[in-house]
């Protein structure tokens, strides 16, 4: 009986602390969009009302409307799946080599590719600068999209490289003895059965080169060709005063195309990480 | 349909032993044979250098007359099932079974009638609009062989396919091989760590060890005429009983000591020199007699089988294993005689392990 006690109480604790663990990362999330929709004036208040009296659009249409989010956003998604694009290209050829031609040096190489993404980007930033600078590609939404190749691709190595290690060889094997070419087995017979983990890799992609801060900083300087992280503060930096609900708008907006993607994903996601198929 | 003809043939990995060492195999067009061996012998090395996955160190493949060592193994014309199937997930099962032509360049309309034909041949005609993993391991099984029958292949190479099936499914399976074989007529090569398996589907069988194939001979000839004591001890269940003996020619006769007991048999024909000095004698289980002869020993172990007895005796020197069809209903600790059939003895050099007598 009081072992059941216990044990209720503990599910009720456990159950406690998931709840408060959304509670902290949803509520910023509410109160982003409650905010978003407030008029002007209702953004701060004391006591602080949550709950808008009234809900208006405005803050959208000016954003939409009256500001350069159209174009930051869209720079931002061409940067976004530029890169994804590249990194996956590289990505599923170069982690298929790793995984399955055996070479002088490749479990070295793995290892100092992985070594590469530890690097802090305040570390990497300046470098890569100057070699943008010298192939004349500052100030471009491509040099952007290099620079993002040079931190995400390490990364996506890494993940796709177990992930094909958990294919079975055997597979290939048929597919070789049933007359594929290695060209052909790698389209028709690997990248299917890596789709999880490719769709995983991508999103991990996207989402690096969407919320990318600092290298936008520094490499952009035309406002036209800003993206939306850097590009939001600088929307916000010409008013005279900081209109939370605009600041807010934004950030709903520049929510949205990522959780529709990773909402989408879903399936894949959950499977991405740490499935292969051998079993017969 | 092809012959296969291997020379000298050899897989080194590093600096280790050979994985593969065969000076000279060639098997007949439209055999069954089956690479029997331990694990780590080489018959799965050995056939996927016939496949193609693996590039001999030296020697030569042959298939007819055409050297393939050069050859991808899409180039071979050869069909592979793999211990694991080794289906591809992504696809029907109609599309598996349909891709070795669809990479040859059948035309759709062709593919699927032969897969069609295929399909009704091995009963998974229901199963062609599903997945790889929506179907048993039998169901699978089939699949794995009618994408590799598709195509009419030179050889067909088979590694270990029977192994992740269940008894009663692995016995089913069997059946159904030995009757596609003889329907098919297709060469094809078998790699099995079970004897069950090589003995009741091959026309012959080559039994490996350490690289080398020390025995090729049809499944009967393995069983009675073993040519080494490894090959002995390797095919048959119970296994072959060993017994070191000492051997003294007399004329006509030759007389074992094994310590515990004294035999004295004919000299076999057809030998060079007369049995004599240190050699191994190995018996059968079925062919020791209990209740027969003057030597004694106790029952220490019962395996019923229901048609038959596998009971252990010790001898007070050894431990000998037999099998009893008697009928009879022995019991442990019970005390009885028994006898070796002389004619069925083997005899192995105590060095080498080699078979001593006319071949």
């Amino acid at each position: 009986m009081m072992s059941m006690v216990v044990r209720q109480s503990a599910r009720a604790f456990r159950v406690g602390l998931v709840w408060l663990g959304i509670f902290l990362i949803a509520m910023p999330m509410l109160w982003a969009l409650l905010t978003s929709l407030k008029p002007k004036g209702d953004t701060l208040t004391f006591p602080v009302a949550i709950w808008p009296e009234s809900f208006t659009f405005e803050s959208y249409s000016t954003l939409l409307f009256d500001t350069m989010f159209v174009q930051l956003f869209l720079n931002s998604v061409v940067v976004a799946v530029g890169t994804t694009l590249l990194v996956l290209i590289v990505g599923t050829l170069g982690a298929y080599g790793l995984t399955r031609f055996k070479f002088r040096g490749a479990e070295l190489g793995a290892a100092t590719i992985l070594f590469t993404y530890f690097l802090p980007s305040t570390i990497i930033v300046v470098p890569i600068y100057l070699t943008i600078n010298q192939l004349g590609l500052s100030d471009t939404l491509t040099g952007l999209v290099l620079s993002y190749t040079t931190f995400a691709l390490p990364f996506a190595l890494w993940m796709l490289r177990l992930f094909f290690q958990t294919l079975p060889v055997e597979i290939e094997q048929a597919a070789r003895v049933d007359g594929a070419s290695r060209l052909g087995l790698f389209f028709e017979i690997v990248l299917p059965q890596a789709l999880p983990g490719i769709i995983a890799t991508s999103l991990f992609t996207f989402i690096i080169a969407y919320n990318e801060y600092l290298f936008s900083f520094i490499f952009i300087n035309s406002d036209a060709k800003k993206t939306l992280p850097v590009g939001i503060n600088f929307i916000v930096k010409t008013s005279y005063e900081i209109e939370w609900n605009i600041v807010m708008a934004a950030s709903v907006l520049m929510t949205l195309p990522v959780l529709i993607v990773i909402v989408s994903c879903q399936r894949y996601l959950l499977s991405g990480f740490g499935v292969g198929n051998t079993k017969g | 349909m092809a012959t296969v003809r291997l020379s000298t043939l050899k897989k080194v990995f590093g600096t280790n032993a050979p994985a593969v060492d065969v000076d000279e195999l060639k098997i007949e067009n439209g055999e069954f044979l089956t690479l029997l061996g331990p694990s780590g012998c080489g018959k799965s090395t050995l056939l996927r250098m016939l496949a193609g996955l693996e590039t001999p160190t030296s020697g030569r493949i042959m298939f007819d007359e055409r050297i393939v060592n050069e050859l991808d193994p899409a180039e071979r014309n050869i069909a592979m099932v793999f211990q694991n199937y080794a289906l591809y997930p992504h696809m029907t099962v109609a599309e598996n079974v349909g891709y070795p032509l669809k990479k040859r360049g059948v035309p759709k309309d062709e593919r699927t009638a032969r897969i069609a034909e295929i399909a009704a041949l091995l009963k998974i005609d229901m199963l062609l609009d599903r997945k790889p993993r929506q179907l048993s391991g039998g169901q699978q099984q089939r699949v794995a062989l009618g994408r590799a029958m598709i195509r009419n292949p030179a050889v067909y190479l088979f590694d270990e396919p029977l192994s992740n099936l269940d008894a009663a499914l692995r016995s089913y399976m069997r059946n159904e091989l030995i009757r596609l074989h003889a329907k098919l007529r297709g060469t094809m090569v078998f790699v099995t760590h079970d004897q069950v398996e090589a003995m009741t589907m091959s026309t012959r069988i080559a039994v490996m060890e350490a690289g080398c194939i020390q025995q090729l001979a049809t499944p009967d000839e393995i069983y009675e005429r073993p040519a080494t004591k490894f090959v002995a001890g390797f095919v048959g269940t119970p296994a072959m009983n060993f017994i070191e003996a000492e051997v003294v020619p007399d004329g006509a006769t030759a007389r074992i000591k094994a310590g515990d007991f004294t035999l004295d048999v004919t000299q076999p024909d057809g030998m060079t020199a007369p049995l004599q000095g240190p050699l191994t004698l190995g018996i059968r289980p079925e062919h020791i007699l209990l209740g027969q002869g003057t030597d004694k020993a106790e029952i220490t172990v019962v395996e019923s089988l229901g048609n038959e007895q596998i009971i252990t005796i010790d001898t007070g020197r050894r431990e000998l294993v037999l099998r009893s069809t008697s009928g009879e209903k022995h019991r442990i600790g019970e005390h009885v005689t028994y006898a070796l059939r002389p004619d069925r003895l083997h005899f192995f050099a105590a060095d080498t392990g080699r078979r001593i007598g006319p071949n």
